[in-house]
């Protein structure tokens, strides 16, 4: 006999959800000096000047954990990482374009 | 389960030494990690690698795996020997980089190249020490993982049974995974890279703690007919020469249903026009851009070519005007 499984609540987390840096830390596995560095770096804008206290919006997550694993598999440093995630999502912007443009001059031909 | 040879994953003789096995490993690691690579098999190789990695480079786990000989083949059906084991103590702790227990199925491919753990075969011989293994102090560690969703099911919201494992070690000291499924409720206007959140579904706790929480990052599956860019859809639609040099109005398909659309007067090829708030649902809703293509019917009867070459005697039209430099 199967049963339904149970149906869970997702909650869908947006800008407006802010975490504590060391929520933020422990979430992506990174130290509270990389996450210091990555917004001296600009790649995060904390609320509130003291780092004790900064608060980010949750939705920087995802950028945030392929930071960490960069740095974990590759062994680069936070700036060498920062650097990657930022070419990796400048190349997948470029390749969303190509592909639209690629699409609309398939379709001329 | 099949046997897995380490040494050739990493592509090292069994003879490498720890700098050469490190080297490999950093060199395949460059080359396959999933957010950088774009190797077609990329996730799979990465997790395999890690795994190798992670016998070979603890003298104490690779003696181990040493014992088991080198008659082994890859893919062979294995069964650890009775004595598997004795005389070493596989210090567990640092597990595979970020493996953990969750792992999604349903209607969509596999989650996150973080989720999913190592191999039975890892499993059978490191039971003790596998990327299981480490828990947090407090309570069950978070879970990450990655959900594919239809851009239609994004538009929608779905429901969608998630397969999640979770690892469970038993009196042996050896690893079980065990399984269940749940259903989940996507609302509608989740985008690509969206985080939601399942409450108490991460890693179980152990006595007194609570359980982790399950993240799960959305990835919008390509559509065949609209392109996807935060919450603005975009789409092509074929029109008439006539169509588009005369205005009309037509039909196009939207995410919600199609709707009627003008098109003014005067409109080219590559013409972007808006249908405000026909995206994803948000707030603020995302727009549809409709972007139109003319398309010219063939000259392939009389009476077509009668009309392009009444169009090409009668009109004053030069279609390279702009480019004066290249004319001869």
């Amino acid at each position: 006999m199967s049963r339904t499984p149970p149906l869970l609540t997702a909650e869908v987390l947006t800008e407006s959800h802010w975490i504590a840096a060391t929520e933020l830390c422990r979430l992506c596995r990174l130290d509270l000096a990389a996450v210091a560095e990555l917004a001296e770096l600009g790649v995060l804008s904390p609320r509130e000047a003291r780092a004790a206290e900064w608060q980010f919006p949750v939705t920087v997550l995802p950028r945030l954990r392929i930071v960490s694993r960069l740095m974990r598999d590759l062994g680069v440093n936070v700036s060498g990482a920062a650097l990657a995630l930022e070419l990796l999502e400048l190349q997948r912007a470029l390749e969303r374009r190509l592909r639209a443009l690629e699409r609309l001059l398939a379709d001329e031909g | 389960m099949e046997f897995r040879d380490y040494y050739k994953v990493l592509g090292v003789e069994r003879s490498a030494t720890a700098e050469q096995i490190k080297s490999a490993w950093r060199r395949l690691a460059r080359k396959y990690h999933p957010d950088v690579s774009k190797e077609k098999d990329a996730e799979a190789r990465f997790k395999e690698m890690q795994e190798a990695y992670e016998v070979l480079r603890d003298p104490e786990k690779r003696a181990a795996y040493d014992q088991l000989g080198s008659q082994w083949k890859s893919g062979e059906q294995f069964r650890p020997p009775p004595d598997w084991g004795s005389g070493f103590e596989f210090r567990g702790g640092r597990g595979g980089p970020e493996a953990r227990g969750a792992r999604r199925a349903g209607e969509a491919a596999d989650g996150g190249f973080e989720e999913g753990g190592f191999s039975d075969f890892f499993a059978s011989l490191f039971g003790g020490g596998s990327p299981f293994a480490a828990r947090g102090a407090r309570g069950g560690r978070d879970h990450h993982a990655r959900i594919d969703i239809s851009l239609e099911a994004a538009f929608h919201g779905t429901t969608t049974l998630l397969e999640l494992k979770s690892p469970e070690l038993k009196a042996d000291g050896t690893l079980e995974l065990r399984t269940h499924t749940v259903r989940v409720t996507i609302p509608a206007g989740v985008t690509e890279g969206q985080l939601i959140r399942l409450a108490g579904q991460g890693e179980a706790a152990p006595e007194g703690g609570s359980a982790g929480d399950l993240y799960l990052e959305t990835h919008i599956l390509p559509d065949p007919r609209y392109q996807l860019d935060g919450r603005d859809v975009t789409t092509t639609l074929p029109v008439a020469p006539w169509e588009a040099a005369l205005g009309t109005s037509v039909t196009v398909p939207t995410l919600g249903g199609p709707v009627e659309m003008r098109i003014a007067p005067g409109a080219q090829s590559g013409s972007m026009l808006r249908l405000r708030g026909r995206g994803l649902p948000g707030q603020p809703p995302g727009d549809q851009y409709v972007q139109l293509k003319v398309v010219l019917p063939p000259a392939s009867t009389p009476e077509a070519r009668a009309l392009y070459e009444q169009m090409r005697s009668t009109l004053d039209f030069d279609p390279r005007a702009e480019r004066k430099g290249n004319r001869t």
